[in-house]
């Protein structure tokens, strides 16, 4: 493999581990507060996704060009509605269900999931076909060697990490982050030092939701495609990032994300003749590592939740 | 401020606990509450934290109705708890857990001069300030755990059998702090099953046994009831 072939590859596998673990870090931090699997948390994510590219139409109907304020526009709108929409969601459907048994609750973002999924397809314009995702970024390349490094991309590498580092500041260094990791280490213990447990799960599936839609917007950004059942394989994938991780752990889920991606690069290079199997080596690796290491390969989820 | 404990009946989903509990602790005393292994004492101090809402009564601070408050409201009104066990947040810091207990507090000076006063109780724990808390020993989480009581700056300190697990030395210097505590003008309410050392810094106290007060009276008073020390200190204890 040629040094230009293999950046190429370190820069898809990048772009990838940085969008899963933006969805991982949402799994493992809903786990952390609640002790729930939010199983929609990918369709979540496509909701999102779709938010940006309505706002996006009704901005260039409205007559906005400018690029800067368009990408503004959508990335906000896009995390702040998908924010209210875990936060209801959580409001509504899952703090009720707190002391119920765990399979009602797993039952429950299941289903929600599958509205969501519906609800886009047959609501959005169109939504039962891909939609054409706009290039809000510059798309200028530049070649280095036979490696052509696109702008687009390399904004978009630096936002998803600027992003994580932000979202682990958030988490290990504001006041807001130390409740959350309270309520995650003993919940009762958190609510005797004064912290509103519900308005803390509210924030926690706010911010993890927000950062879903902004991993489908780099989804959407990076592919220029975007379709209703794009959170299935998301949601899977950042599932088992978090679980690789070891769930609960914020670390863990970041690097699970990455090495997921590492996982299906290593397949598409190794599998030249078939990369449509990358997705299957990756899982299978997942699946070996859980039959090895039963709590996640980054300690035990008993010592290193968040 | 005064705490008034009116009249409560506390259950867990089927077993009741407690049965119509009434007292008073009052202002600026160290108030105790003495009873056996499973007469409901954590049970009393859960109902006022409104972790476990009792089922009829009231519990009213300083003449405000708590009853009904969510635990981080009865939190705010200016009561801290120094719970059973300790219950120190295992994976974080020392610092972390300290600023937990001030966690309503959002002046960074404020939350900085406290931590200096907990340190300056606690010269052990200054110099473990980045430790991980569940690596810690006992002794030293309850120091952490009593600490971060203080943090808050209460009115009221609910304190659950702080010397359960604790060396004797240990739990002689704790009662020595909680003393010092309520010199500056804490109310506490201690539940213990040590009867002795209890006694020896608090002011009043009343007996439970079976989920119901069976004594009141002073310190003075309890330790000579006869009846009492029988009844529900054990032999070891008298
Ligand atoms: N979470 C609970 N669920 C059911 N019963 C409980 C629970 N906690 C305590 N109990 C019961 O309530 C009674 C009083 O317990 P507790 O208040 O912990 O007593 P103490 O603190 O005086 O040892 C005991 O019989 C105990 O078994
Ligand atoms: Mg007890």
């Amino acid at each position: 493999m040629t040094l230009a072939l293999f950046a190429q590859y370190v820069m898809n596998g990048a772009m990838l581990g940085m969008m899963y673990a933006l969805v991982a870090v949402g799994f493992t931090l809903f786990f952390g507060v609640l002790d729930v699997i939010q199983f929609s948390h990918g369709d979540v994510l496509a909701a999102g996704a779709f938010l940006a590219l309505g706002t996006w139409v009704a901005l260039t109907k409205l007559g906005v060009v400018s690029p800067v304020l368009l990408l503004a526009a959508v990335v906000v709108v896009s995390a702040l509605g998908t924010a209210l929409l875990g936060a209801v969601f959580a409001r509504t459907l899952v703090l009720p269900l707190k002391g119920a048994p765990q399979l009602n609750v797993l039952l429950v973002t299941l289903m929600m999931g599958t509205v969501l999924r519906e609800a886009i397809r047959l609501f959005y314009p169109g939504g039962s076909q891909p939609q054409l995702f706009p290039a809000l970024l510059p798309t200028t390349a530049y070649g280095v060697g036979g490696f052509h490094l696109r702008l687009d991309n390399a904004i978009l590498l630096m936002a998803g990490a600027l992003l994580i580092a932000a979202t682990h500041f958030f988490i290990t260094r504001t006041r807001i982050g130390l409740a959350i990791r309270a309520v995650a280490q003993d919940e009762e213990t958190a609510r005797t030092m004064g912290i509103d447990f519900r308005r803390i799960v509210l924030v926690t599936f706010g911010i993890g939701s927000a950062l879903a839609a902004v991993a489908g917007v780099m989804d959407g950004l990076y592919y220029n495609e975007i379709f209703f059942g794009m959170g299935l394989l998301l949601g899977v994938i950042g599932f088992a990032a978090a679980i690789i991780g070891g769930l609960g752990n914020l670390y863990g889920a970041i690097l699970g994300g990455f090495l997921f991606a590492a996982l299906q690069t290593i397949g598409a290079v190794a599998l030249p003749f078939a990369s449509a199997y990358k997705d299957v080596f990756a899982f299978a690796v997942v699946i070996a590592i859980m039959a090895a290491r039963p709590t996640g390969l980054i300690g035990e989820r008993a010592s290193e939740r968040v | 401020m005064e705490l008034r404990v009116e009249g409560i009946s506390t259950a867990y989903d089927r077993a009741d606990v407690l049965e119509d509990v009434t007292l008073d602790v009052a202002a600026g005393r160290i108030t105790c509450l003495l009873g056996s292994n499973g007469s409901g004492k954590t049970t009393l101090i859960r109902s006022i934290l409104g972790l476990t809402k009792p089922r009829r009564g009231r519990i009213l601070f300083g003449g405000t109705d708590l009853t009904r408050l969510p635990t981080h409201r009865i939190v705010a009104s200016g009561i801290a708890a120094i719970p059973e066990g300790r219950k120190v947040f295992p994976r974080l810091t020392v610092t972390e857990n300290l600023r937990l207990g001030a966690y309503l507090e959002t002046d960074a000076h404020i939350v900085t001069d406290r931590m200096e006063r907990v340190f300056a109780i606690f010269p052990a724990l200054a110099q473990r300030r980045s430790q991980i808390a569940g690596t810690m020993s006992g002794g030293e989480q309850a120091m952490v755990s009593i600490g971060r009581g203080l943090m808050s700056a209460p009115k009221l300190l609910l304190v659950d059998e702080p010397s359960l697990g604790l060396s004797p030395l240990f739990v002689k210097e704790n009662f020595a702090v909680l003393r010092k505590v309520n010199e500056s003008g804490v109310t506490v309410f201690l539940v213990e099953q040590n009867v002795h050392q209890t006694l020896a810094i608090a002011h009043e106290g009343y007996v439970l046994s079976k989920g119901r007060v069976v004594a009141h009276g002073t310190a003075q008073e309890l330790l000579e009831n006869d009846e009492v020390r029988k009844a529900y200190f054990g032999e070891g204890a008298a």
